[in-house]
C-alpha cells in the first residue's frame, strides 16, 4: 500500500473507531452498546491487520467481538426485562461534568506524554533471526507468534489455561441455584 | 513496515481509554461499565500491538494474547455476578448495590 492510502486508511479507522467507542457509552439503550462495541472491536482488528498482527486480529475477531460479545448481548437481552430504565433518575447530576472533565484532564496528560516523552529506545528494537520481521519473512506470521509464545512465555501460557479453569468454575459456582 | 508515526496510533488509543474511563465514571448500568472496561482493554491492545510492530519484536502481540485471556476470565465472572444479583435482586442499578451479600 503506497504511503498516502495507508495515511487516510489510517484516518478513516481512527474517526470509525472513536465514534463507535463514544456509542458505547452514549447509547441509552444496552444493546445498542453493545453492538457498537463489536464495531470498536472490528475497527481495532484493521488497526492490527495495518500493523501487521495478522494473528492478532484474527483472534481479535473470533475471541472479542464473536464469543465474548456474544455472551454479553446474550446477557443484555436477559437482563433487559426490566422495563425501568435506570438512567433516568439521576441521582448524581454533577457526576457527568466531573467525568468530562477528568476525561480531558486525562487525554490531555496522555497526549502530552506521548507528544513529548522520550522517544523509542532504538537499543530495545530487536535485531538478527529474532526480529518479528525476520522470523515472518522466514516462516510466516503466525509461526512468528508462536516462536515467541513458546519461547518466552510458555509458563504464562500454562497459567493462562489455569486463569480460564478457575473463571469457568467460579461462574459456575455463582449460577448454581443456591 | 509503515510509515505512520508511532505517536498517531498511541493517540488514538490514549483517546479509547480516556472514552472506556469516561463510560465507567458516568454509566451506572453495570452491563455498559464492563464494556467500557472492554473498550479499555482493547486501548492498551492497540499500543502493544503498536509498539510490538515499531520495535520489531513479537512481545508485545504475545501480551495481547494474554489480556485477551484475562479479559474472557473477568467477562465471564463478572456476567455471572451481575446476572445472580439480577436473580436475587430484581435490579442491576449500581447506585443502589450497597451490600457485597446481594
Amino acid at each position: 500500500m503506497s504511503g498516502v492510502a495507508l495515511i487516510i486508511s489510517f484516518f478513516v479507522l481512527a474517526v470509525a473507531s472513536v465514534a463507535s467507542a463514544l456509542g458505547v457509552i452514549l447509547f441509552r439503550n444496552a444493546v445498542h452498546s453493545a453492538l457498537s462495541l463489536i464495531l470498536t472491536l472490528l475497527f481495532l482488528a484493521m488497526f492490527y491487520l495495518q500493523l501487521g498482527a495478522m494473528f492478532i486480529a484474527i483472534v481479535q475477531i473470533l475471541i472479542y467481538a464473536g464469543a465474548i460479545m456474544v455472551l454479553f448481548l446474550f446477557v443484555v437481552t436477559m437482563l433487559a426485562a426490566d422495563p425501568r430504565d435506570p438512567d433516568l433518575q439521576d441521582r448524581l447530576p454533577w457526576q457527568r461534568g466531573v467525568a468530562v472533565v477528568l476525561g480531558l484532564v486525562l487525554v490531555g496528560a496522555l497526549s502530552y506524554l506521548l507528544l513529548s516523552g522520550t522517544p523509542l529506545n532504538e537499543a530495545a528494537r530487536a535485531h538478527g533471526a529474532d526480529a518479528l520481521s525476520q522470523v515472518v519473512a522466514q516462516q510466516g506470521n503466525i509461526q512468528a507468534f508462536g516462536q515467541a509464545l513458546f519461547h518466552g512465555f510458555s509458563f504464562a501460557f500454562e497459567v493462562t489455561s489455569l486463569v480460564i479453569v478457575v473463571a469457568i468454575l467460579g461462574a459456575l459456582v455463582l449460577g448454581r441455584k443456591a | 513496515m509503515t510509515t505512520i508515526p508511532v505517536s498517531w496510533y498511541l493517540i488514538v488509543s490514549a483517546l479509547l481509554f480516556t472514552i472506556g474511563t469516561i463510560g465507567v465514571l458516568v454509566r451506572r448500568n453495570p452491563l455498559i461499565i464492563f464494556m467500557s472496561i472492554e473498550l479499555m482493554l482493547n486501548a492498551v491492545n492497540l499500543a502493544f500491538v503498536t509498539l510490538s510492530s515499531y520495535l520489531d519484536s513479537a512481545d508485545g502481540q504475545v501480551f495481547v494474547f494474554l489480556v485477551l485471556t484475562v479479559a474472557a476470565a473477568e467477562v465471564v465472572v463478572g456476567l455471572a455476578i451481575i446476572v445472580s444479583i439480577f436473580r436475587t435482586r430484581r435490579n442491576i442499578d449500581v447506585d443502589e448495590m450497597n451490600l457485597l451479600r446481594g
